[in-house]
């Protein structure tokens, strides 16, 4: 199973996949992730790639993911080249006509992409007090409620759990289910 | 089998150093090797030790103390980037002569790409200039492991070793197994010598040919014992190519053996890249008819091949000079070498003009929402718009985005460069206004000695000390400026920095407080007419603390009046902040609140007056 998970540096996309990385090593299975630390995080375009199973290199290969994260809609069209053919991908949208260019749906077409765009922004202000950093969570819950990277909603609630700060367990929890309900219906 | 636990590659490296018995580790931070020390120390409380952890002051300092902890005896160790090394360079080199007694670990992170380096030099090239044995990791677990070999080298020959590891290697995160500290009992114990611990010419005369023969009996070693760093991964059947590779790119060369099926390449690993098992690299060379060598970044395995007549690597153009040898790369320079054309993804053609039509590029990296540092750019570019501005390494340097950074070099050169241009005018007769910016953990690291250089010779320029009490792009660390030692609660002594700046001689010395724009403006024109006049420089300290630190301040809610606003983007080319965006299609300025954190400075900076407080208030 191979993740890309994309964003803006600031938005917090590293604990989306300690959050994986968590459930993966409790089920016994060997895990390989890279991340971006450094000028990048200042608000820039960033990228974390993490893979489950046996792997010997962070990296995933352009075509060859499974399932792509997306906390910026523009950072995952700019990525959605990672994604194999029938891949998937989560995308927190804030313009969501832009996914109706014709040679993007072109492209996701010939390559028989699934998207599943979520209002992260819309969602979080009207729940959450507009405290965008908890777009990890939400995108997590989403790809649960879509079904989709071989996780189940119960394993993210645990892993949250035992990851996050104490004081924030409760409010993660939350939005997790905010996203898996915005998917699953 | 230990606990197995996931971690990045960093703490990984600082759990083997805890694990082998360092007791003294010393670092500057910088990415990708920032997040090795303060695991040290997390390790080192968790398991008990008594490590000592420090911050110096640059990373010469960092090297120099550890060296000489060695020189004691204890397990030592220094860490930082590759540029780092740059700076640690001289006490490299020497100390590469000496009979060591504890064993020394020099960690060097190397960062391909670059991503956030001014160089994407090679340190496998410095442990080769210097004559000292390279440890070249390919994931995070062989990287703890190299450590302890590291170490055990280290002490047999008496000779500082390198680990190399990459940013990919030091940024990713895998399952790593968990040991017990090897304890040493070693006490401290120097030993006066001074064949072995001054570095005089007639002592470097003896014991250069003494590194020489321990390289050679290393190359030895590593030809023989080090197979589990150095070994052979057979084609199946008669091979159509061989691969050596190294680092990184050994681990994405295997994924991708599997991922394109391919069972008829075989691949010689190198872990040891210097000093080079030569024979182990021949005899696998002369059972194939051509050789493609994989390495990041500099063809440093390849150079020292002997016999090149079938190698296929950088050096007749098989591998590009520059950039990461991504996955993608490597997968076309594999199918080229096997004379096969590259896959092709005919589709991807439409993705890309979806990309061209809906006007999206890769984000540029800006300065946080409330960053202090925007504001006191803006007030310097406002004050003397006709200056000319040497900057420095830091988040900082990302001022570039408000035009308020014209040239930077490394750690340290906003003050010499500062001086540069001046003596260029000065000769000329002429002159222009120079405001130099630097910050509070760069000041100490290495600015320092230039700008006692520049009280010396009479240079008329202004300082700036962005400081915001903080090591800020590395992630946070602390410096001498802080006081707070590495450990949470260690307290060291504070280094204050106004009388850090006196002490270079500084007579002309403000502190003010970054957010103050419109005041701010008129100190650093009093500031430069104070330089100019009396053939000085002058220092203006903005203070405000790092947003990162989560600073308690008035939450000031802005907006962007759209009947004032005339779509000048005078805030956009001058500002520049995430939370202050334009909307290309109505043409105004208006404030993205994604990102706002309301710190209220940018109610100073329209010209129109469009920007404005949440009760009405404007500049």
């Amino acid at each position: 199973m191979q993740y890309v998970i994309v964003g803006i540096g600031g938005q917090g996309i590293l604990f989306s996949s300690r959050v994986l990385g968590h459930i993966a090593l409790s089920k016994g299975e060997r895990v390989m992730g890279s991340e971006v630390h450094g000028m990048a995080q200042r608000g820039g375009s960033v990228i974390s790639h993490f893979k489950i199973g046996k792997y010997s290199s962070p990296l995933v290969k352009a075509k060859e993911a499974d399932v792509l994260l997306a906390f910026d809609q523009n950072e995952a069209i700019r990525n959605l080249h990672f994604l194999k053919p029938g891949g998937k991908a989560i995308i927190n949208v804030h313009a969501p006509e832009a996914l109706e260019n014709p040679n993007l749906k072109r492209f996701l077409e010939e390559r028989s992409i699934e998207l599943y765009p979520i209002k992260g922004y819309e969602i979080l202000k009207e729940h959450m007090n507009g405290k965008f950093l908890f777009l990890n969570v939400l995108i997590l819950g989403a790809m649960c409620g879509a079904g989709i990277g071989n996780v189940t909603l119960e394993e993210v609630k645990r892993a949250i759990e035992e990851l996050a700060p104490p004081k924030y367990v409760e409010a993660n929890l939350k939005v997790v289910d905010l996203g898996y309900g915005a998917m699953a219906k | 089998m230990g606990k197995k636990m996931i971690m990045l590659g960093n703490e990984a490296i600082a759990r083997g150093i805890v694990e082998a018995g360092c007791e003294v580790a010393c670092a500057y931070p910088g990415t990708p090797s920032s997040e090795i020390l303060p695991a040290i120390a997390k390790w080192a409380d968790e398991l008990n030790t008594k490590t000592a952890v420090e911050w110096g002051a640059n990373e010469k300092v960092a090297f120099e103390m550890a060296a000489a902890a060695s020189f004691a005896g204890k397990r030592a160790c220094a860490v930082m980037k590759q540029v780092g090394l740059n700076v640690a360079a001289d006490p490299f080199m020497s100390v590469a002569h000496f009979q060591l007694k504890g064993g020394f670990l020099l960690v060097v992170a190397d960062d391909p790409g670059p991503h956030s380096s001014q160089t994407e030099q090679d340190s496998r090239f410095f442990a080769m200039f210097a004559k000292v044995p390279c440890f070249d990791p390919s994931t995070a677990a062989e990287a703890k492991e190299m450590v302890f070999d590291a170490y055990d080298l280290s002490e047999r020959h008496g000779i500082v070793t390198m680990l190399r590891p990459t940013v990919r290697v030091d940024h990713c995160r895998q399952d790593v197994e968990l040991l017990d500290v090897v304890s040493l009992e070693r006490k401290a114990s120097f030993e006066k010598d001074i064949r072995r611990w001054v570095c005089l010419p007639a002592h470097v005369r003896i014991n250069h040919p003494l590194l020489n023969k321990k390289n050679d009996a290393i190359r030895e070693e590593f030809e023989r014992e080090f197979s589990k760093y150095n070994y052979e991964v057979p084609a199946a059947g008669k091979a159509s190519l061989g691969i050596i590779a190294g680092g990184i790119s050994f681990a994405v060369v295997m994924d991708l053996l599997d991922s394109m099926g391919r069972k008829d390449i075989s691949v010689l690993k190198i872990g040891t890249p210097y000093p080079l098992p030569t024979k182990l690299v021949d005899d696998f060379i002369a059972k194939h008819d051509k050789v493609l060598v994989l390495e990041e970044t500099y063809p440093v395995i390849e150079m020292q091949i002997l016999d090149k007549s079938k190698v296929l690597g950088r050096l007749n153009g098989w591998v590009p000079r520059a950039g990461e040898l991504l996955p993608e790369i490597v997968e076309g320079i594999i199918s080229r070498a096997l004379g096969e054309e590259p896959t092709s993804s005919p589709e991807e053609e439409y993705l890309k003009k979806a990309i061209e039509e809906l006007n999206i590029t890769p984000r540029k990296p800006m300065l946080c929402p409330g960053c202090p540092h925007r504001a006191s750019f803006f007030a310097i570019r406002q004050a003397l718009p006709n200056g000319i501005y040497p900057s420095d390494i830091g988040c900082y340097t990302l001022g570039v985005n408000q035009k308020t950074v014209d040239a930077v070099i490394d750690m340290g050169a906003s003050v010499t460069q500062a001086s540069g241009l001046y003596l260029a005018h000065k000769v000329d007769g002429t002159e222009r206004p120079i405001v130099a910016t630097i910050g509070d953990s760069t000041f100490f690291h290495m600015g320092m000695p230039g700008l006692a250089s520049a009280v010396y010779n009479k240079h008329a320029f202004v300082l700036a000390i962005l400081d915001n009490s903080i090591t800020a792009m590395t992630g946070g660390q602390s410096h001498p400026g802080i006081g707070e030692k590495l450990r949470k609660g260690e307290e060291g002594r504070k280094v204050d920095l106004e009388e850090a700046v006196r002490g270079c001689g500084v007579k002309w010395i403000k502190t003010v407080e970054a957010y103050d724009v419109n005041e701010n403006k008129n100190l650093v024109k009093e500031a430069w007419e104070y330089a100019k006049e009396n053939e000085e420089p002058a220092v203006l300290i903005f203070k405000h603390p790092c947003m990162l630190l989560r600073p308690e301040q008035d939450k000031i809610p802005v907006k962007v009046d759209q009947e004032k606003c005339i779509g000048c983007k005078f805030c956009i080319n001058f500002f520049n902040c995430p939370g202050l965006v334009f909307d290309e299609d109505k043409k105004k300025a208006y404030i993205d609140e994604r990102f706002c954190v309301q710190c209220g400075v940018c109610i100073n900076v329209c010209p129109h007056g469009a920007i404005l407080g949440s009760n009405g208030e404007e500049a």
